[in-house]
């Protein structure tokens, strides 16, 4: 059904706007420490670059949830 | 292979006459991790450095700043020097050199200074080209006050309205108008605040010098050309210099950085007024080479032990050994933290799963090959070091990509194969529909297939942490025991197979609305290993390990990004070459005729479409693996915390014994 369809895509992009919006909050505060880091010491890019990618599995779950909307409940 | 090499600590002992040959010997053949002597005692004091070392870090001190003078970089196919040679040559060369150098580069200095202090003042004399007159009219009154400027605006009648006694000279430079007003000093007030309110008005400088402007400015040019001649001819007085002696250069530091490190060594030592002991660890296959070496250079008069006395763990050096393709993962472990000796080494886990989940997640042909050649190009430019070890890592995982990138059929985002996708039917590049290899018919489409391939992550996920617990058990066995390790790890690994199992039963009987299949003997059988495996692990490490259960479950779901990266790659890629071809390049008559510009667009847009998503699939990937290694992987084994091993020697580069 249509309406369904539509109803089904708003979830996905919630999901995914949501979880993105979590993951962003999370990297934002990890982000500003590792620059910090970084300009202390260098070698510090690449731990920093890591760290800041840990709060991504947020987005990353959102990204799921959407994906399992889109693709198996809409199938 | 997943251990470091096994380490022997050792004793030597001499007397001090034997003290260099021991550090000579040492030092060639690079294997002796020093433990530095640090408890000073009432017989063993900390060594004095030999001899020549103050003489040797002033040599090496002067020529490090001739070096930078001169410019001096390595090179990569150097001419090998013989250490034999350089030091009967280096007093009198670096002096010499210093002399050469030095002089020049202070005279440089000198010259640029004074180039810039002319072209200062050529550029604050052009501006005077506008007004008719010489540079030393414009100063040295006592009751006349000069001002001069760009102004925009005429001022004459404002100041007619302070005095009729002015002069007042106006002209253009660069088409901006300019003045010079001469006035008594007693009207010196009110002009002053008639020019500041006239906000056009910019003040100018006359420069300190006599003459007409124009004359002044060649003057100063001409000085300015010969000035800049003599630097030239200078700086290629230096540049041969810097070819003449560049190899000595680079040789001499060498050379002497080596010999300081020598004769600095004694710093590490405890010595007696008559005899040294240093404390180490050499890799125990070694020993017998290190012993035999030793006893030719002293004579057997150097007394070389192995002690089997009781250190920490934390105190034996660690060097990862590792088959040469699983060697550059050592970076990677590294970065996170040295191993302790008795731990596993993970490295050669991460030689195989690193470039898997890489591939899983990049997976496209043709973004692999460009990984490839770009890993392979970083690869030859850098022979050592970290971004060597990390273009071979690259290497590796943009192989496994254009592997996963068959078995999807996809090349730039573009379909290889025929494939069938909800019914619609899609052209692959090739025009042919995809082999069947052991029963899956390729291609496995990605957007067609979510369901069965984020199962598949999940069951990729189970196996790697199931791997990771593994190597945690047998971690905890060395190092506190076998009930311990059951305790610790045997629990969480019952937990997480019997969960599985249980859920795996559960999930369809919930699915369909059925009971709980409570008399099905597998989910029954899950259910209890999981409960067995949560009493054991309550009776390891208390209640509070209850709160650990979920972590469990979202360490499995973590590995749903090796499906999700892969998807939002693919799906910009898509998005990308939908939006290029069907908009800009493929609606009909675009190629003929007035659509040029438009298709031009399309293929502006898929270039740089394609580009950061190439960027962002070389970032994504790589730094997702990376993270499902070092959070999901590690933290069940790996504790790390070891000293890295650092051998008392020098990799020789540009001299040779």
């Amino acid at each position: 059904m249509v309406a369904d369809a539509g109803m089904i895509a708003i979830g996905a992009g919630i999901a995914v706007g949501l979880a993105g919006i979590g993951a962003g909050m999370g990297e934002q505060a990890i982000g500003a420490a590792a620059v910090g880091a970084m300009a202390e010491d260098e070698k510090f890019f690449g731990k920093g670059l890591l760290m800041t990618v840990i709060p991504e599995s947020i987005a990353i779950f959102g990204l799921v949830v959407a994906l399992i909307l889109l693709f198996v409940f809409n199938a | 292979m997943l251990k470091p090499t096994k380490m022997t600590r050792v004793i030597i002992a001499g007397t001090k006459n034997l003290m260099e040959p021991t550090i000579a010997t040492f030092h060639r053949l690079n294997v002796l991790h020093i433990t530095d002597y640090s408890e000073e005692g009432v017989d063993f004091k900390i060594g004095k450095p030999l001899k020549p070392a103050s003489k040797l870090s002033e040599h090496l001190l002067t020529l490090r700043a001739i070096s930078n003078q001169l410019g001096v970089k390595g090179k990569e196919s150097p001419l090998k020097q013989s250490s034999k040679e350089l030091p009967s040559q280096l007093d009198e060369k670096i002096t010499k050199l210093q002399k050469e150098v030095s002089s020049r580069f202070d005279e440089l200095r000198n010259i640029e200074f004074k180039i810039k202090e002319k072209e200062d003042l050529a550029s604050a004399v052009k501006p005077f080209f506008g007004l008719p007159l010489p540079l030393e009219a414009y100063m040295g009154y006592e009751t006349v006050k000069v001002y001069t400027g760009y102004i925009d605006a005429d001022i004459e009648p404002g100041l007619s309205g302070i005095t009729k006694n002015y002069e007042l000279f106006t002209g253009e430079y660069e088409k901006r108008k300019i003045l010079a007003l001469f006035i008594p000093t007693a009207y010196e007030a009110p002009v002053q605040k008639l020019l500041q309110d006239e906000r056009s008005y910019v003040e100018l400088k006359v420069p300190p010098l006599k003459g007409n402007p124009p004359v002044i400015f060649d003057e100063l040019t001409k000085e300015i050309n010969i000035l800049k001649e003599k630097h030239a001819a200078i700086k290629s007085e230096l540049d041969n210099i810097k070819k003449e002696y560049s190899d000595f250069v680079i040789g001499a530091d060498e050379y002497l950085s080596i010999e300081t490190q020598k004769a600095e060594a004694p710093l590490r030592f405890a010595t007696s007024p008559n005899a040294f002991i240093i404390d180490g660890w050499v890799p125990a296959r070694k020993y017998d080479e290190i012993e035999k070496q030793l006893n030719e250079a002293t004579g057997g008069l150097v007394y070389l032990t192995k002690t089997e006395e009781e250190v920490k763990e934390e105190e034996i050096p660690i060097e990862l050994e590792n088959p040469s393709p699983a060697r550059p993962f050592e970076l990677l472990i590294n970065t996170f933290a040295t191993p302790k000796y008795r731990e596993i080494d993970p490295a050669s886990v991460l030689f195989i799963t690193f470039p898997l989940f890489y591939g899983i997640m990049l997976g496209d042909v043709g973004y692999g090959i460009i990984v490839a050649a770009m890993a392979y190009i970083i690869k030859n430019k850098f022979k050592t070091g970290g971004l060597n070890s990390l273009a071979l890592i690259l290497f590796l995982s943009s192989i496994l990509s254009i592997i996963f990138g068959f078995i999807y059929g996809e090349f730039f985002g573009f379909p290889i194969f025929n494939v069938v996708v909800k019914g619609e039917l899609e052209h692959g590049l090739l025009g042919i529909s995809g082999p069947a290899i052991a029963g899956i018919h390729m291609p496995v489409h990605r957007f067609g297939e979510v369901q069965s391939l984020l199962l598949l992550t999940l069951i990729i996920g189970i196996i790697h942490i199931l791997l990771g617990l593994v190597i945690g058990f047998r971690n905890h066995v060395v190092e506190h025991g076998l009930k311990h390790a059951i305790l610790a790890k045997g629990s969480w690994m019952m937990i997480l197979i019997g969960g599985v199992i249980a859920i795996a039963k559960l999930m369809p009987a919930v699915m369909s609305k059925l009971p709980v299949p409570t008399s099905d003997p597998v989910f029954v059988a899950g259910g209890g290993l999981a409960i067995i495996g949560l009493i054991l692990l309550i009776a390891g490490e208390g209640f509070i390990s209850i709160l650990e259960i979920p972590t469990l479950l979202s360490n499995v779901l973590s590995y749903s990004r090796i499906l999700a990266i892969g998807l939002s790659s693919a799906g910009i890629a898509l998005a990308v070459n939908t939006l290029s071809m069907n908009l800009f390049i493929k609606p009909d008559g675009v190629l003929m005729g007035k659509g040029v510009v438009l298709a031009l667009v399309g293929v502006v847009v898929l270039f740089i479409g394609h580009l950061i998503n190439l960027l962002l699939g070389i970032l994504g990937p790589g730094l997702h693996s990376l993270r499902l290694q070092y959070v999901e992987f590690f933290t069940k084994f790996y504790e790390g915390g070891g000293k890295k091993y650092v051998p008392f020697g020098y990799n020789r580069k540009y001299t040779e014994e």
